[in-house]
């Protein structure tokens, strides 16, 4: 019997957990759980954290990037296992994906840009110029547009949309450029959650919408391609079915997302006057009326 | 007063089963939680429980001796009322301990269905005074859950005076606005927060403007964040709320974790124990107000709870807001409207709409009668530097109509607390040897004073949020002869209420309109000086707040000290109204407009609808009226909610 803490920033992650349970059942671990929830306040996780550390706990598993890097800052030596964490590497948490070298590894929840490329490209073949609207002050943000430049393919235009602050968004018809015909938002937590701004203004315009966060779908974008969160909770559990074994964390190689779903909403294609093509909605794995 | 465990109800907030259990295990007497459908939580589809789940935790609740209440606490619009019908029948099986409901309509289909299940007013009722309690108490409702802006010594007074149970806001999340009263998601993005889905404008950041000099008032400006509330928290002040009589101690976060409530729970249930223990041997248990402390997202604050608490409830500096919604946008212009003629199923009447305008004084009553107005709503409001309309002002408002064949039609305050209606009783009084054509009430005590005072009859204001003909109903039975529809309400939902009421309908399709109304003074809490007794800027000048999206919403400061935050564009429906033929009743909100621009308005509309009446499907409209009227207007002209199809 183990017993192993979770590090939880918002319970809109919890599928994860529920996920890496399950995971470590399946594998016949027991463990006693301790779950702690910062519920949205980052400043809340070293506390939490360091609450865990004292019920002497075998592992912690950490989701998002801030948990995983109070897990981290215990002085304590205690392996961390996480997700859905979006680039463990420029986030500090590992020194690479195959070769971690400190407490921390887990599987990263980013899709990499050629898959989201391919999927826009499905979902709206006609596109040409695509903006990506994302916060200069945001890591993860940063580093899916780098992938983004990388990984272009022939035929579209990336046009770069980088603001500084939220309330700039206030003023987005100013930062649209005219000839958009999509508009791609990555991983960020900024966008993410003024996305009723953004796509107050988009609607006016007919300007479809390419999410990374899931409730921004049903809130509105045409569509996403998104890793689901109880997959990769599971597959941590086999991470940590290692380090519970005797292996170390330094060792461990970190995975990114196996199989990334398709969410579609049926309601704003109606409106932009689209439709989805019959391969997409088969695969879909959820289409929002 | 003799305690017993039973004398208050800790009432935990419960999104998912691992909270009910929590929220049980730390000692909660009572829970609420919403189904899928019709509640105020509607943003996370993982929230909420659905029908079989409800059952269970029903029963779960109950075999551990707990109350189980469900919201069910949205504006359902007409659409919407087999939906609820079917719910409230699956909801009478179930049998939570009560129903917390927000829609007139709900009490309408009990009494048709014949509901046992007990009903609770929600806060989103907007419940004040103890005339609206008697009225919801004659439909059977047992509980209230009162006002934020509410002191506890007003809840003392309202409880004694009507026996009803008192539910109150103890801890978490405020809304600076009035509930049920703030407009400002609901028009700007078709997402009501009186349906669940409030975006928090209120969460913006903004800067306050001197309108007389356009500059921003940067003097000791403490901050961006100028109406985020701090949240409530009570722990401190436990002796005092359990002696105002309070039955129901409430913790706000349907959206929080096991963890979080169950905290909370404990730490208030530890108190609330010791207190009864030995009430006059209690003092509050230190660790646990740190751990409060400690844990908390916000600052927190008494709100309320003790009079207006100023400058001291709000967090200026946003840096302990845990997150944002959205961000100001620029609000609906002309364009891209909705509206799409429908087929009404009411005969296109032949006799030409009648105009009503609202006005702020006497020269305007005459510009309103002069170009056409049939109906001139006077008294209520007053917005500073203007002054309140007095008997006297309104008696030769009276005579000055009479020479036109106009009516007048008396206008009271949207929010009449013990003061108001202290001041409502004289006024009605007042009004049987005045003899105005009406009275307009805004909330349903102030409905309740006037049938008991006066004869005279009586219209409801937008404010009663009417979304459906079954609330228009209610009203009817309860001596209302014309009512004002919601202003959140979209073409489509308006034309469906008008095609099924029985009511008559008033429609606003002109004028600057209050996004939220709040107790919180806004220039005063900036402005004010503690050392001094009066500030006279704040009686002279007019202020607005600038947001993010460069837009002004004025501030207008009424004779109570409340602030009526007005939308940054004026509605404006003139190119439309032909669309709406058949609705015969038509307003234009005109107190904020000078007598020469109520006058241009006026004429306009008065003459569009004749030409409609007449001309029928030969009716064109002539862009240039809109360009006139917009060069002239204040503000630009928007569309309102009529940006939107539906209102979410």
């Amino acid at each position: 019997m183990y017993t192993i803490g979770i590090l939880q920033l918002t319970q809109y992650l919890d599928d994860a957990v529920h996920g890496f349970k399950h995971g470590l059942a399946q594998r016949g671990i027991t463990a006693q759980y301790h779950y702690r929830n910062a519920d949205g306040n980052a400043m809340q996780l070293p506390k939490l954290a360091a609450e865990l550390a004292e019920l002497k706990v075998d592992l912690i598993f950490a989701c998002s990037t801030p948990s995983t890097q109070a897990a981290l800052q215990l002085t304590e030596d205690i392996p961390v296992v996480f997700t859905p964490v979006f680039d463990p590497v420029g986030s500090g948490l590992v020194h690479s994906l195959s070769l971690p070298g400190g407490k921390a590894t887990g599987v990263s929840g980013m899709i990499k840009a050629e898959a989201k490329l391919d999927f826009i490209h499905r979902l709206l073949p006609t596109v040409q110029n695509l903006g990506i609207l994302y916060h200069t002050g945001d890591n993860n943000s940063l580093a899916e547009v780098d992938n983004f430049r990388k990984f272009l393919q022939p035929g579209i235009t990336l046009i770069e949309i980088p603001f500084n602050q939220a309330e700039d968004l206030s003023n987005l018809p100013d930062l649209l450029p005219i000839e958009l015909d999509a508009l791609f938002l990555p991983i960020g937590r900024v966008v993410e959650e003024n996305f009723p701004t953004i796509a107050y203004y988009t609607d006016t315009i007919q300007l479809p919408i390419i999410a990374s966060h899931p409730p921004n779908v049903s809130a509105g974008a045409l569509g996403a391609l998104v890793a689901n969160h109880y997959d990769l909770g599971e597959d941590c559990a086999s991470k940590a079915e290692e380090i519970l074994k005797g292996a170390h964390p330094r060792e461990i190689p970190v995975d990114i997302v196996k199989k990334p779903e398709i969410l579609l909403n049926n309601y704003t294609a109606q409106n932009l006057g689209l439709e989805f093509s019959a391969e997409l909605l088969a695969e879909a794995t959820e289409v929002f009326e | 007063m003799l305690l017993t465990r039973n004398s208050v109800e800790l009432l935990a907030p419960v999104g998912t089963w691992d909270v009910l259990e929590a929220a049980i295990e730390a000692g909660a007497d009572a829970v609420y939680l919403g189904g899928k459908r019709f509640n105020m939580r509607m943003f996370k589809t993982n929230a909420n429980f659905d029908d079989e789940l409800l059952g269970k935790a029903i029963a779960y609740a109950h075999s551990h001796n707990v109350r189980l209440y469900v919201t069910v606490n949205n504006l359902i619009n007409d659409h919407e009322i087999d939906n609820m019908r079917a719910y409230l029948s699956l909801l009478e099986e179930l049998k939570p301990d009560a129903l917390i409901i927000q829609d007139l309509s709900i009490l309408e289909l009990a009494r048709e269905m014949n509901l046992t299940v007990p009903l609770h007013a929600s806060i989103m009722m907007n419940t004040h005074n103890e005339h609206a309690v008697r009225t919801l108490q004659d439909y059977g409702i047992t509980r209230v859950v009162v006002n934020r802006e509410m002191s506890l010594d007003q809840l003392a007074l309202l409880k004694e005076r009507t026996g009803i149970e008192v539910e109150y806001f103890i801890h978490g999340d405020m809304c600076i606005a009035h509930s049920g009263q703030c407009l400002h998601s609901g028009v700007v993005f078709g997402q009501s927060s009186n349906r669940g889905r409030c975006l928090k404008p209120c969460r913006w950041p903004y800067q306050l403007i001197d309108m007389t000099t356009g500059k921003t008032v940067s003097d000791q400006d403490p901050g961006p964040y100028k109406l985020a509330m701090k949240d409530m928290c009570l722990y401190m002040n436990l002796p005092e709320l359990i002696q105002s009589g309070v039955c129901s101690f409430k913790i706000e976060g349907r959206m929080r974790t096991a963890d979080f409530v169950k905290n909370i729970v404990q730490v208030y249930r530890r108190a609330i124990d010791n207190y009864i223990a030995d009430p006059t041997g209690y003092t509050p248990n230190l660790k646990d107000w740190q751990d409060l402390q400690d844990s908390r997202a916000r600052d927190f604050s008494t709100c309320y709870a003790f009079g207006n608490p100023g400058p001291n409830s709000i967090g200026y500096s946003g840096e302990r807001e845990p997150r944002f919604f959205s961000q100001a946008v620029r609000e609906a212009d002309m364009k891209n409207p909705t509206i799409k003629p429908l087929a009404t199923a009411k005969s296109i009447q032949e006799a030409p709409p009648e105009l009503a305008v609202r006005v702020a004084d006497l020269a305007s009553v005459t510009a309103a009668c002069q170009n056409g107005a049939a109906i001139i709503y006077v008294g209520g409001e007053a917005a500073k530097p203007s002054l309140p309309w007095t008997l006297s002002t309104i008696a030769q408002s009276i005579e000055e109509a009479k020479q036109y064949n106009a009516k007048v039609v008396v206008s009271t305050p949207r929010i009449t607390m013990e003061r108001e209606c202290g001041e409502l009783e004289h006024f009605f009084t007042s009004m049987n040897e005045i003899k105005p054509h009406g009275i307009m009430v805004s909330n349903i005590g102030a409905l309740r004073l006037a049938h008991q005072l006066s004869n005279l009859p009586i219209q409801a204001d937008f404010s009663f949020n009417i979304f459906n003909h079954l609330s228009a109903k209610l009203l009817t039975d309860i001596g209302i002869r014309k009512a004002t529809v919601s202003l959140e309400a979209t073409y489509e939902q308006i034309m469906e209420l008008f095609a099924k009421s029985s009511l008559p309908i008033e429609l606003i399709v002109h004028g600057a309109l209050s996004a939220m109304v709040t107790d919180h003074s806004i220039p005063g809490a900036l402005l004010g000086r503690q050392e001094q007794m009066y500030e006279p800027t704040l009686d002279t000048r007019h202020y607005a707040l600038l947001d993010t999206a460069g837009q002004q919403h004025p501030i207008m400061l009424d004779q109570y000290n409340r602030s009526h935050i007005l939308f940054a564009k004026d509605l404006c429906l003139l190119p439309h109204l032909q669309s709406f033929q058949g609705i015969q009743h038509y307003r234009i909100e005109g107190q904020y407009y000078s007598p020469k621009l109520i006058g241009l308005l006026t004429a306009t509309y008065r003459q569009e609808l004749d030409k409609i009446t007449n001309q029928k499907s030969a009716y064109v409209f002539d862009t240039a009226l809109l360009d006139t009227l917009a060069t002239v207007s204040p503000r630009e002209l928007g569309l309102g909610a009529f940006r939107y199809r539906v209102s979410r």
